[in-house]
């Protein structure tokens, strides 16, 4: 469904990158007659303080959506938790406990190295 | 599927249960015709508060207080924009434009702040609009964070964080006067008698019986009364106010310890019919310049729909 704005303008969607270290995040959106004027109304929209390096404007209606009222597709029916550090730190750190002395004296012989 | 009421029924739910609505969700007339009587008001208001303010822009006293109110005047009309722009979504369904959203002002179909229909005739009371009226809006927009209209909170961040660079702006005025000569001082005293029924009219009467506002409370778009609000902003700002020395011109205001609340004389709540109707004191003033302006940008906004027909 594509949302609505004056007839005659076009929604484009807004990311900006701050530096080269992160990734484009969409801010928010502007109405334009062109891509160009689009990426102009954003500078002046959302970075009049916040340095950036580049931005993207994207046509509302060549996004692909989900729907929000598919859950189903988000679903998360079965434990995860072998997928994540969490699954694994608690029981790995306990079975480290024993190996404590010797850990300590071998990483004191190294520094003494 | 499900009929209306069903739906009707399960959306109610959702939003109080605390869940927040998409503008691609399903949603009941109701829900959206308020949205968007509240996202138009909300941005017209932000247009219509850059005027008194810039008709400080020329007679500020520094370049440094020039540069300032000048950011401050663009981020009311960035808000403006970036409102609008949710608005848009809304009542597209409705058959509404951009277009129409802005242009209902002059009609008095749509309303702006009751707070923008006041003069602002010296420099200290642009000073005190940064502080005050931009501290009693950041109280009721920080309110609305948590609304169940899922983009509006997600523009309201962008806004909130700039309205607290606009708080200060409005602080360091205020200081420096404060700390001024005697006449400035006095100044600054001044604009504070002139807004300080304004800032109490600013939240509304205590009662608010109107039916839209029973929608907005319905659909957890606003959880707090407008007492709540002023309570709130009382709480912040009238230690500050008292901090500087400055008199606040009400005999009746105290803190009642025990019932927990400011206790304070209740401003002419009339006035707020007669400027619902347009008939506050510079209402017509202000509507004059927006209608000015709109109408000397408009070939600003047809340069930029017809950008194809200029390539060639």
């Amino acid at each position: 469904m594509a949302l609505g704005a004056h007839p005659r303008f076009r929604v484009y969607e807004i990311f900006v990158q701050k530096d080269h270290q992160s990734p484009h995040v969409w801010v928010g959106s502007v109405d334009a007659g062109s891509a160009e004027d689009a990426i102009l109304l954003a500078r002046e929209s959302f970075l009049r303080r916040d340095p950036a390096v580049s931005i993207w404007a994207v046509e509302q209606s060549a996004i692909h959506r989900t729907d929000y009222a598919d859950r189903d597709f988000f679903a998360r029916e079965t434990d995860k938790r072998y997928r994540t550090l969490a699954g694994y730190r608690a029981a790995n750190a306990e079975r480290w406990r024993k190996y404590r002395r010797e850990l300590l004296d071998l990483e004191r012989d190294f520094v003494r190295d | 599927m499900p009929n209306h009421d069903d739906r009707h029924a399960a959306f109610l739910d959702r939003v109080q249960r605390g869940e927040k609505i998409e503008a691609t969700d399903w949603m009941p007339d109701e829900y959206r015709i308020a949205m968007v009587k509240f996202l138009q008001m909300h941005a017209l208001s932000e247009l219509m508060g850059a005027l008194p303010e810039k008709e400080w822009v020329p007679r500020a006293p520094t370049l440094a207080r020039k540069l300032s109110l000048m950011a401050k005047v663009q981020d009311e009309v960035g808000h403006a924009q970036l409102i609008l722009r949710v608005a848009e979504d809304l009542a597209a369904p409705l058959g509404k434009g951009r277009e129409e959203l802005v242009a209902e002002l002059f009609t008095g179909e749509a309303k702006f702040h009751n707070v923008f229909h006041m003069p602002a005739p010296t420099w200290a009371d642009a000073g005190i609009i940064g502080w005050l009226v931009d501290g009693a809006a950041v109280v009721s927009q920080a309110a609305l964070l948590t609304s169940s209209y899922a983009p509006y909170a997600r523009v309201l961040q962008r806004v909130c964080a700039e309205e607290g660079f606009h708080i200060q702006h409005g602080e360091s005025i205020c200081l420096a006067l404060a700390e001024g000569t005697p006449a400035q001082r006095q100044m600054l005293q001044d604009a504070l008698n002139r807004w300080w029924e304004a800032l109490l009219l600013f939240f509304g009467p205590p009662e608010s019986n109107s039916p839209s506002a029973a929608v907005l409370f319905k659909y957890r778009f606003r959880t707090k009364t407008n007492e709540e609000l002023r309570q709130k902003f009382l709480t912040k700002y009238v230690p500050r106010i008292w901090a500087l020395g400055l008199t606040i011109p009400d005999p009746q205001l105290r803190f009642d310890e025990e019932a927990g609340r400011w206790v304070y004389t209740p401003p002419d709540w009339s006035k707020l019919k007669a400027i619902a109707r347009n008939q506050g004191p510079l209402s017509q003033y202000r509507l004059g310049l927006r209608r000015l302006s709109y109408e000397q940008g408009r070939w600003v906004r047809e340069a930029l729909l017809a950008p194809a027909a200029q390539a060639v």
